[in-house]
């Protein structure tokens, strides 16, 4: 059997990766994609924790996060799609009116 | 006692909510204003749920929601926050032709989700709550169409309000793997019995921290602060001034309790709120200087203030943090709605350099707003004085002589911005002419209630503060 540890490396690495892709990316569809990531390593984060503990909470916590992120989907490619109606463009370097 | 009575005021307000839309779809555009008046009355009704189950202690959920007189005392600031921006909001938003039913759904959508934020101690529904919370907030800033500026401010307050949201479960999931349970009370306890230092649980704590940093507006966690309190819907900005912090410093004065004794873990998390404080005293004060905008002047105060209430919680000084934003706001709602006065059919006057002279041509307006601003800065007659006085002295009974020290400068630094408006405002010959339409009795009605606020608890604060004292008590011991 494979000890939880090796899940919770996973996680983390797929944190720091969603991290990273947020911060290089230049594109709002792929920043986004990247915070799903995010929401998905706690996921397994929560997974592991439960399993290794024996109790069902962190499992169906998941649920909840799996619903919150169809919800942030839904609300956030409505405003990207509005910012493609503006801008025409859904690259970050596009979305500059505002600054200091 | 575990009744369904605990239910009613989140329940008149999300009732309310679906009235609204409901109804949206078979009113006429012009008659959108009935829209507001249905969802005061549902918001009237809720805070009158709130005062009726003053000091029972209702729960609900099996005790997931808990309506304790903290919760209740939060509920009613918030419910207030929320009518006086739907009554600043009606003629605006004709104004600005955004008069959408949706609106004022989403309004009160927010607020229950705030309502759901305050009255738990599970962090699982606490996140939820934050959740149904920022997707009203993303739509609400966006609700100005046809300005480019608003979807900015949408499509940034999105991605990092959901990057930061990534942040808050991940260190809800290292909270839950080492305390086995997001139920606040039990995390205490695992913090409290826990002697040596535990570093999961301290990393999943610091995850949640930056969090709900990026909510309040914490200063490393700051970035979209000015470009969407700029870009979104005025009355929007005035919401997410206040509701957002309320709610965060409300579930950080629950997870923070009585700071878990001595521990190791508690001087790490001591020592770094202390960092974030003094950053974010400093540097949104410093950042306000250089700006045109007022409302992106208001927005870096508004970060300032953030750091004052921060200082509160360092100094575990608890009523105190709850009359700070009390007064806050008072100051800053009654700020904001002295912005939206000065506006007219498709323009809003926002830069510094339209403010000449407003002082004497419209004397109402100037003198209102330049009360709000000597509270915001902390000048003596007003609440703002006396707010930051409890917290401040409460933090050097504490021993935090130089965070007090710093707060008191970086409030120094803040008197200039603040005093630049009304400078601008009386000793300035106003150079162009400025026509203003927004002259509304409901904006009257909120510049006075916001004046009489401030005024109250700055010159008789006796009643509030038994109120808030009462409200604090209901916190658990340990």
């Amino acid at each position: 059997m494979i000890p939880p540890t090796y899940y919770l490396v996973v996680s983390i690495i797929l944190f720091v990766l969603g991290i990273i892709g947020f911060f290089i990316k230049k594109d709002l569809i792929t920043q986004f994609l990247s915070v799903e990531v995010m929401l998905n390593a706690a996921n397994l984060a929560f997974i592991t924790f439960a399993h290794s503990a024996g109790s069902l909470d962190g499992q169906i916590i998941v649920f909840f996060v799996i619903t919150v992120a169809a919800a942030e989907a839904a609300i956030g490619l409505a405003i990207i799609l509005l910012v493609y109606r503006k801008h025409k463009s859904i690259k970050t370097e596009d979305i500059h009116l505002m600054k200091g | 006692m575990n009744t369904f009575a605990a239910l009613y005021p989140l329940l008149s307000i999300v009732v309310g909510a679906l009235v609204v839309l409901l109804l949206e779809v078979f009113l006429k555009r012009k008659n959108r204003d009935y829209l507001a008046f249905i969802s005061i009355l549902f918001l009237l009704n809720a805070g009158r749920e709130c005062i009726r189950v003053w000091n029972q202690g209702y729960t609900y959920f099996d005790g997931n929601l808990q309506l304790d007189n903290l919760a209740l005392l939060l509920c009613l600031i918030l419910t207030l926050a929320t009518l006086l921006v739907i009554l600043i909001s009606m003629k605006y938003l004709r104004l600005q032709n955004v008069n959408f039913g949706e609106y004022y759904a989403l309004l009160l959508f927010a607020l229950s989700g705030m309502i759901i934020m305050v009255s738990s101690t599970d962090l699982l529904i606490i996140f939820l709550g934050l959740e149904v919370l920022s997707m009203s907030s993303y739509a609400l800033a966006g609700l100005k169409i046809e300005d480019v500026r608003s979807t900015e401010a949408a499509v940034k307050y999105f991605l990092l309000g959901s990057f930061a949201s990534a942040f808050l479960v991940f260190g809800l999931a290292f909270l839950y793997g080492a305390a086995h349970s997001l139920d606040i009370p039990a995390i205490v306890n695992f913090f409290r019995a826990d002697t040596s230092l535990s570093l999961m649980a301290l990393a999943g704590l610091g995850f949640v921290i930056i969090g709900f940093g990026f909510k309040i507006a914490w200063v490393p966690f700051h970035m979209w602060t000015p470009d969407v309190y700029e870009g979104s819907p005025t009355p929007v900005t005035a919401f997410f001034s206040v509701g957002p912090k309320v709610v965060g410093f409300a579930v950080l004065i629950r997870l923070f309790q009585l700071y878990w004794s001595e521990s190791l873990n508690s001087q790490i998390v001591s020592s770094s709120l202390w960092v974030i404080a003094v950053l974010t005293m400093v540097a949104g004060n410093l950042l306000a200087l250089r700006q045109r905008n007022v409302k992106r002047i208001l927005a870096y105060s508004s970060i300032a203030h953030a750091g004052y209430l921060l200082v509160a919680l360092l100094a575990e000084d608890n009523s105190g943090l709850v009359f700070y934003l009390f007064v806050y706001l008072f100051m800053n709602i009654g700020a904001f709605t002295a912005v939206i006065a000065l506006s007219k059919k498709g323009t809003e006057y926002l830069d510094l350099e339209n403010y000449k002279g407003i002082g004497f041509r419209y004397p109402w307006i100037g003198a209102t707003l330049s009360v709000f601003l000597f509270s915001l800065a902390g000048f003596p007659p007003t609440g703002g004085f006396l707010a930051k006085f409890y917290i401040f002295a409460s933090a050097v009974h504490e021993g935090f002589i130089w965070l007090v020290i710093i707060g008191v400068l970086a409030s120094l630094i803040s008197v200039y911005y603040y005093l630049r408006i009304v400078v601008y405002m009386y000793m300035h010959t106003a150079t162009n002419d400025i026509e203003i339409d927004a002259y509304n009795p409901a904006l009257f009605l909120v510049l006075f209630l916001c004046l009489y606020g401030v005024l109250q608890m700055g010159i008789f604060p006796g009643n509030v503060l038994i109120i808030i004292k009462q409200a604090v008590a209901s916190l658990p011991i340990f």
